[in-house]
Order: structure tokens, then sequence, then C-alpha cells
């Protein structure tokens, strides 16, 4: 069995330890290294080529944002989970636009970490519920005040379903095999989504499919 | 320090001083100017009145020597005529009666000599007069043979006496016009000295009051100078120590935030992960032995949170991990969960890589502002603006809240924000009223960042 090789960057060793045992109980998980800050986070994924970094954001020298940018640059095969004590989607989107699909808050750490591994993985989005709900908290609030339309009813069934599989990291060309569908109407699809919800990127579109609960 | 009495002290007597000084030289100047004028009235009136005295007397000896000279003659015509006349003696008794009264009414204000020549005269027409009588007497015929001669003989040595008296007479009368003349002269140099004297010593404590007057001018300067100076100094440091406690409370809170987010929080993290495991490892355990570690890790879940929201209330970790520009989006976001005020932030321009002072205080700036609005005014909406441009970054914190007038509530917060920006040579203006709502911005000029 091939296992799934994890390298850990966080500046505290007590966390660090903690994120070891709980990786340490998933037979198929395995630890290849361990970094305490950003540079270092760096230089072992370019050596270690590891299938996820699980990242702290906060990290003295190159914070883990920067970091993670780096890295995916460097090995684009491989995933990052960022780690955070931060809920707030400054943070969320930032990781999302640095590459990361998985946000994982530090408090739930211990019984999420294995999950966002495995979806990371597999190239998937995720996101520690308290995350999801404070950004969804945040857009119903903003929605409430503001008196604003849920821009969601513009879209057409076929567009939410793309919106979906983008959310989750599927590409065009996946989506477009899975839906039988050429790859440039699946783009032009997508860019119609963006312009729909008034969204920059796919990191935004991620984002928001959070928000609405679309994806988790 | 000086206290203002200190000062007052001395200065105020010595305006008195001079005050009273300034009075006495006008005092002196006049009453010097008066008795000047008043001397030389006097003067003038004593020279006209010796003047006076001089003339009369001068006439009535020139009237006095006329007359017996005419009497003289009066007598010997008629002695002499061959057919005296009547009208002769007529004259000669008329002559007679001025001489006397000219020598009774001889000013009697006259010194002794010339009384003694008065009385000499006198005595020399006594004897002159009898000799004519004597020769009144005589018949005719004798007077006509004898008179003239005798008169040559014995009347014109008395004469001539009477004339040396009168000269002598004169010689007086023009000696002591000579002297009042004298006297009146040097009466004019007494004045003149005085004068002169008054003079010196106006001039002179004049002079002492004008030095006397700079100095006091001059004190007067170097103390406002070194008061000024003070004053001057005092607000430097004042300004410096505020400068200095901000600075203080920042390094003070972050290093307080590290150590709560390093230390107690990263502890504390690592006992949730724990407490996570061991109750995972509980799962076959009692149910009461589970309860217990669930209600321990959610103590300790508690105590994360709050250790964190501290942290994150003294030293924002935004503004170290991702940025000016997402640090204020965050608070604005915090503020619209915590509060009923919906705050829209927008950036523009913002340089990424800003010195962590100007990221502290526009931070700050907006925090405090925000915290004001929702807090404090009620403020349904608020927006945060911050731009950069032209080598200045102008942040804008506007409010639709119940505003307040800026000139009289100033709070600490307000003062703080005034401190933080005038570090960095920025401008700060509140703009609000009553009811208005309120806007604060600041400029922050960017030059003296490099």
């Amino acid at each position: 069995m091939r296992r799934l090789r994890v390298l850990l960057a966080d500046d505290h060793n007590l966390i660090r330890a903690g994120l070891r045992l709980v990786i340490s109980q998933e037979p198929d998980f395995q630890v290849v290294g361990e970094a305490n800050n950003g540079r270092q986070a760096v230089e072992m994924a370019r050596e270690l080529k590891p299938d996820v970094v699980v990242m702290d954001i906060g990290m003295p020298d190159l914070n883990g944002i920067e970091a993670c940018r780096q890295v995916l640059d460097d090995v684009p095969d491989t995933h990052v989970v960022m780690l955070s004590m931060h809920s707030d989607e400054g943070y969320v989107l930032r990781a999302l636009k640095a590459g990361a699909r998985a946000y994982l808050l530090k408090d739930s750490a211990e019984a999420d970490l294995a999950l966002a591994i495995r979806a990371a993985a597999g190239g998937k989005s995720f996101f520690s519920p308290a995350v999801a709900k404070l950004l969804l908290d945040d857009y119903i609030r903003k929605l409430e005040r503001t008196g604003a339309e849920d821009s969601y009813e513009l879209l057409t069934p076929r567009e939410r379903e793309i919106l979906q599989l983008v959310a989750e990291g599927k590409s065009s060309k996946d989506i477009a095999n899975m839906l039988s569908l050429s790859v440039y109407t699946v783009e032009t699809h997508r860019a119609n989504i963006l312009q729909k919800l008034n969204l920059k990127s796919v990191a935004e579109l991620i984002l928001y499919a959070v928000r609405k609960g679309i994806i988790s | 320090m000086s206290s203002p009495g200190q000062f007052g002290g001395p200065s105020q007597t010595l305006r008195w001083v001079l005050g009273v000084a300034f009075l006495g030289l006008v005092i002196l100047m006049v009453v010097a100017g008066a008795s000047a004028l008043a001397n030389l009235n006097r003067m003038h009136a004593q020279e006209r009145a010796a003047r006076r005295i001089f003339e009369e007397r001068t006439q009535a000896i020139t009237g006095l020597c006329f007359s017996i000279q005419t009497y003289n003659q009066t007598a010997e015509h008629y002695l002499a005529s061959p057919e005296p006349s009547h009208a002769d003696v007529e004259e000669m008794e008329q002559l007679q009666g001025e001489i006397d009264s000219s020598l009774r009414d001889f000013p009697s204000d006259s010194v002794a000599d010339e009384l003694a020549s008065v009385r000499s005269i006198e005595t020399l027409f006594v004897q002159q007069k009898a000799l004519f009588d004597e020769m009144l007497a005589w018949p005719m015929e004798t007077r006509r043979v004898r008179a003239v001669e005798t008169i040559h003989r014995e009347v014109d040595p008395i004469y001539n006496d009477i004339l040396v008296w009168s000269k002598r007479l004169r010689t007086a009368n023009d000696r002591s016009m000579r002297a009042a003349d004298q006297a009146t002269l040097e009466q004019f140099s007494q004045i003149q000295t005085n004068l002169t004297w008054s003079l010196v010593l106006a001039l002179g404590s004049g002079l002492i009051l004008v030095l006397a007057s700079m100095l006091y001018i001059l004190r007067l300067e170097r103390q406002i100078q070194v008061r000024y100076a003070e004053l001057a100094r005092s607000r430097g440091e004042l300004e410096m120590l505020s400068a200095r406690l901000v600075e203080a409370q920042e390094t003070e809170r972050r290093n307080i935030s590290r150590e709560l987010h390093d230390e107690v929080g990263q502890t504390l993290g690592a006992l949730l992960v724990d407490f996570g495991r061991l109750s995972a490892a509980l799962s076959s355990a009692p149910a009461e032995l589970r309860e217990q570690v669930d209600h321990m890790k959610s103590v300790a879940e508690r105590s994360v949170h709050s250790v964190r929201n501290l942290a994150l209330l003294l030293r924002p970790s935004m503004l170290d991990d991702l940025g000016l520009v997402a640090a204020l989006e965050w608070q604005g976001r915090e503020t619209s969960r915590n509060s009923g005020t919906e705050v829209e932030v927008r950036a523009e321009g913002v340089p990424e890589n800003l010195p962590d002072e100007y990221n502290v205080t526009i931070y700050r700036l907006v925090q405090e502002a925000l915290n004001n609005a929702a807090r404090h005014s009620g403020a349904r909406n608020a927006r945060v603006n911050v731009t950069g441009s032209g080598g200045r970054i102008v942040v804008e914190v506007s409010d639709d809240g119940r505003g307040f007038d800026p000139r009289r509530s100033r709070g600490v917060g307000i003062l703080g924000m005034e401190e933080r920006v005038r570090r960095l040579h920025g401008r700060l203006t509140i703009d609000s009223q009553p009811g208005r709502g309120a806007t604060v911005r600041a400029e922050l000029p960017l030059e003296a960042a490099h």
C-alpha cells in the first residue's frame, strides 16, 4: 500500500507533536518531514515532494500563505492544507488565492485533520465546519443589512452544477467529460458564473460556494 | 521653572521706581524753568528801577546846575544893569524856589556820598546867596562899579566849587548805576549757572532713566525669551513623551500579544489536541469519564478563544500575516459581526511594504473610529476608505451615526489618534455635527517613511 506522504510545517513544537500523533494513528499516512518556518517548509517540499503539506498560516521568516504559493509553484503536484487560528474570510480568501484548497482551524485540527488531508490529496476542497458557518453567517448578514439580492438566484441550473464542480476543484476538462460538454462551453459557463456573481477569481468562487454551503 | 510671581515681584518694583523717576524729572524741569523765568522777570524790574533812579537823579542834578547858573547870570545881569529890571528879581525868586525844592527833594534813597555832595552844594549856594544878598543891599552906584568885579572875585570860586560838587554827584550817580548794572549782571550769571545745573541734572537723570528703562526692557525681553524657550522645550518634551508613550504601548502590546499567542495559546492548543485524542481513546470508557474529559476540553477551548481574542486585541496578527488592507477588511467584518454597524472597506493604491508604524497607525485609527461608530454613535453603516497616491496615504472613516461636536467631546481615543498621526507628521481632521454622522480623516505623508 502506498502511503500518503505528509510534510508538517508549524513553528510550534507542541502543535507539531500533536499533529504528528494524530497522523500516526492513520495507517495510510506517513509524516516525511517537519519544518518550523515557511522558508524551511518550501525547501523541504522541493526536496521531499510530499503529497500533502500541512502548513500553519502564521510562521516567522516566511508566512504560510507565501510559503504555500512558493511550494505550489515549485511542486505543482502537491496539495496544501492550511492550518489557521482564524476563521475570517480575509485569511480564507488569501489561502485560496495562494492555491490551498483545504482550510483547517487549529481548534478542530485533531478531529478534522485526517479528513482534510484525505480531501486535499484527492484534489478536493475542505473547510472546517466553523469556517463554513462563519462565511455563511457573514454572507447572510450582509444580504440582510444591505438588502441586496442573492445573486445565486440568477444562475441557471446548469451553471449551478458547474459552479459546484469548479468549487470542488475540478478542471474545465474534467467537467466537460463529466457533463458531456465541450471544454469551450464549460469555460463560457464559468465566465458567466463569475460575472453574474460579481467574482474575480476561482478562489473567490470557492469562497462563495463555501458560504452558500454548496461545498463544505 | 519659575512661577510668574517670581518674575513679577522685582519687575513691579522697578516699574514703580521708573515711573516715579520720570515724574520727578518732569517736576524738576518745570520747577527749574519756572524759577528761571521768575528770576528773569525780577531782574528786569530791578534793572528798570535802577535806570529810573539814575535818570531821575541825572535830571535833578542837571536841573540844579542849570538853575544855579541861570540864577547867577540873572543876578549878575540885575546887579550890573544901569536900569535894574524888576523881572530879574521875580525870576531870581522863582529860581531860588526851584533850587531850594531841588535840593530838598533830591532822591532820599541816594548813598551817603551823594547826600554829602548835595549838602555841600546847598551850603555853597547859601554862601553864594549871602554874597548876592549883600551886593543887592548896596546902593546903585556901588553895585555898578563893584558888582561885576566882586562877582568874579568872590562868587565865581563858590560857583566853581558847586560845579565841582555837582560833577562829583554825577560821578557818584554813574557809579551807582554801574553798581546796579553789575548786580544785575551777577544775578543773570547766577540764573545762568542755575539753569545750566538744572539742565545738566535733567539730562543726567534723563540719561540714567533711559538706561534704566533700556535695562528693564532688555530684562523683560530676556525673561520672555527664557519663558518662551522653556515653553517650547516643555512642549517638545511633552510631544516626545507622548510619542514614546504610544511607541512603548505598541511595543508592549506586541510583546504581550506574542507571548500570549506563542506560549499560552500554543500550549492550550496542544492541550486541545491531546484532549481530542484522549476523548477518542476513551470511546469505550464509562460515560461519566468521557463527559468529564469533554468538559475539560470545552474549558480549554474557551481559554483558547479568550487568549486568542486578547492577543488579537493587543496586536492583530493579520497585520503581520496578511498586510494592512486585509487587516482592515478583517476589522471591518469583525465590527459588522459584533455590532449593528455594517462596515464597508475600500482600499486603493496602498503600497505593499509600508513601514510597520504606518500599518499600526492606520490600523489603530480605523479600529478606534469604527469602535466609536459602532459603540457610541449607533451608526447603521460605516465606510472605510484608504487611498494611497501622490506620496501620501489618506485614511477616511465615515459613519451615519449620531455624530458629536468635535470641539467639545475629545475623548482619549481621539487624542490617541491625533498623537499617532502627529508622530508620522500627518494631519487628523474630524468632521462631525450632532445628528450628522462623523468623518475622521487622516493624511499621512510618505516621504518621512524613507
